[in-house]
């Protein structure tokens, strides 16, 4: 995003005035059609994670699965890879019951803090965002490093990515945590395993940023990520340490833009 | 917004940029740079609400509001006219929020829709709540702002408030033992119309109605089924 920022300012604002002259009018034009469209981007990107939440909130299952791209992924928890909206569904169906909200049941997802990102060919989306959680279980908190793409016009999920940071009962974080990232404690099965193996509160995992630090630019560091459960410096946090890379030792879940 | 943003997109699929004048995409770029301001004023608005309302500050909430206004909160009834609505907000305190009282709602999660025309609009809003009063327990409690907003004269305003509280709780107790119910329509200062739906908060299952359409499929949310409620007699 940076980049694409940069490449933005580079042809807007940076241009030597004297080459900006030489830019015809409908040039000029075209550059701000795209400064205009990347706004209404941001917004629409906003708009569906958002629903999403809302769709959440109240048992929409069928709703929220259409927010989904035909091939687009969905991994929560710790819970593996489903693949297709089909399975969106079906994993929301297994999960939570059929549409719709239930006498004494409560399951908030409150969706705050989003960061987006388009990609400088408008077509492709990243959002980092959380959700709060309030519900009859008691806290959560996940995290989310989601991919949208634009089909026809219209913004879709094409991966949500949704890894715990806490769970706790109603009591709260200081009396107990809950890991709540079991595979096989889960009905249906994934299509895929987990991306990343990692534990939650009072480990943590700090999820991949899909963006560079927004002042100096710097990537996301590489190395300090994983599943600390020692103090740094242990051998056994250098092998957790480990445990938030895929098998290649990339990082999982986050693609940065590229170009 | 998506009407909008549709109107454009079948504009630019039937009128390429390169055939419009220079005027004819100016013209355009203004319109959606505004629609986009709007949506801005919009959620500045209702911060600001927000803000107010924290404090006990309802004199300036309620100036937040059109002439003809609208308020209505959980099943108190619908408020009409700024008058009204400061005095319906004075139910829930002075003015200023008096000592050891908290009264936080926050807004949050907004999805804004303004129409095209730029003079009207409607949004969602997460309605998160900690409350606290002296000699008694905190509060948690969540909801859901369906409003809507007129621009006069430049100026955005509230031309209907509606918070439908969904849940409020004990802050010790939690949901699975204590579920607070909203308060009625007061006798001290009636409102002005009855509460223009009638619900049950937590536990009853509740749809606060939707007023966009899904923003993938486009579809109406108008007809997503209500749950039953024996309480209500909603079937």
């Amino acid at each position: 995003m940076k980049k694409a920022l940069l490449a933005a300012v580079l042809a807007v604002f940076a241009t030597p005035a004297l080459a900006q002259q030489a830019q015809s009018p409908a040039q000029r034009l075209d550059a701000l059609d795209k400064r205009i469209t990347r706004l209404e981007d941001m917004n629409a990107v906003e708009r569906v994670q958002r629903a999403y939440g809302y769709f959440v909130d109240k048992g929409q299952w069928t709703q929220l699965s259409e927010l989904f791209a035909d091939d687009a992924t969905l991994e929560i928890g710790g819970r593996g890879i489903f693949v297709g909206r089909k399975r969106v569904l079906e994993y929301m169906h297994g999960a939570f019951g059929p549409d719709g909200p239930k006498e004494g049941l409560l399951a908030q997802h409150m969706q705050f803090q989003p960061i987006v990102d388009i990609s400088p060919d408008g077509k492709t989306a990243w959002v980092r965002s959380r959700a709060f959680v309030m519900s009859v279980g008691g806290w959560g908190l996940p995290l989310y490093e989601d991919e949208f793409t634009k089909e026809g016009g219209v913004w879709k999920f094409k991966r949500e990515s949704g890894p715990f940071t806490m769970y706790t009962s109603w009591k709260g974080w200081g009396h107990d945590a809950l890991n709540n990232t079991w595979p096989d404690k889960f009905d249906p099965p994934p299509d895929l395993p987990p991306s990343t193996v990692y534990l939650t509160y009072p480990a943590y995992w700090i999820v991949p940023f899909h963006y560079p630090n927004p002042v100096t630019g710097k990537p996301f560091p590489v190395d300090p990520v994983g599943a600390y459960h020692r103090p740094p410096g242990t051998p056994e946090q250098a092998a957790a340490r480990e445990a938030g890379k895929l098998a290649d030792g990339t990082q999982a879940i986050a693609e940065p833009p590229r170009n | 917004m998506r009407r909008a943003l549709l109107a454009f997109a079948a504009l630019a699929v039937t009128v390429p940029a390169h055939a419009q004048s220079l005027e004819q995409r100016i013209a355009a770029y203004r319109h959606r740079v505004s629609l986009l301001e709007d949506q801005d004023a919009i959620e500045n608005l209702q911060a600001t609400y927000g803000y107010y309302f924290d404090k006990g500050l309802w004199d300036q909430a309620a100036d937040l509001f059109a002439a003809d206004g609208s308020f209505e909160y959980g099943q108190r009834g619908v408020y009409i006219g700024v008058p009204h609505i400061r005095r319906a907000m004075l139910l829930f305190g002075p003015q200023g929020l008096a000592a050891g009282h908290l009264n936080n709602h926050m807004q949050l999660q907004a999805v804004i829709t303004v129409a095209d025309d730029g003079l009207s609009a409607r949004a969602r809003w997460q309605g998160m709540i900690m409350l606290a009063e002296p000699g008694q327990n905190g509060v948690w409690g969540v909801g859901v702002y369906e409003n809507e907003y007129v621009k006069q004269k430049g100026i955005w305003k509230i031309a209907k408030l509606h918070f439908y509280v969904t849940a409020k709780t004990d802050y010790d107790l939690g949901w699975t033992k204590s579920a607070i119910p909203m308060d009625g329509p007061s006798a001290l200062f009636p409102p002005d119309r009855p509460p223009s739906e009638v619900y049950r908060s937590f536990p009853g299952a509740y749809i606060p109605p939707f007023d966009y359409r899904n923003p993938v499929t486009g579809k109406s949310l108008a007809d997503i089924p209500e749950p039953t409620d024996d309480v209500v007699g909603r079937k």
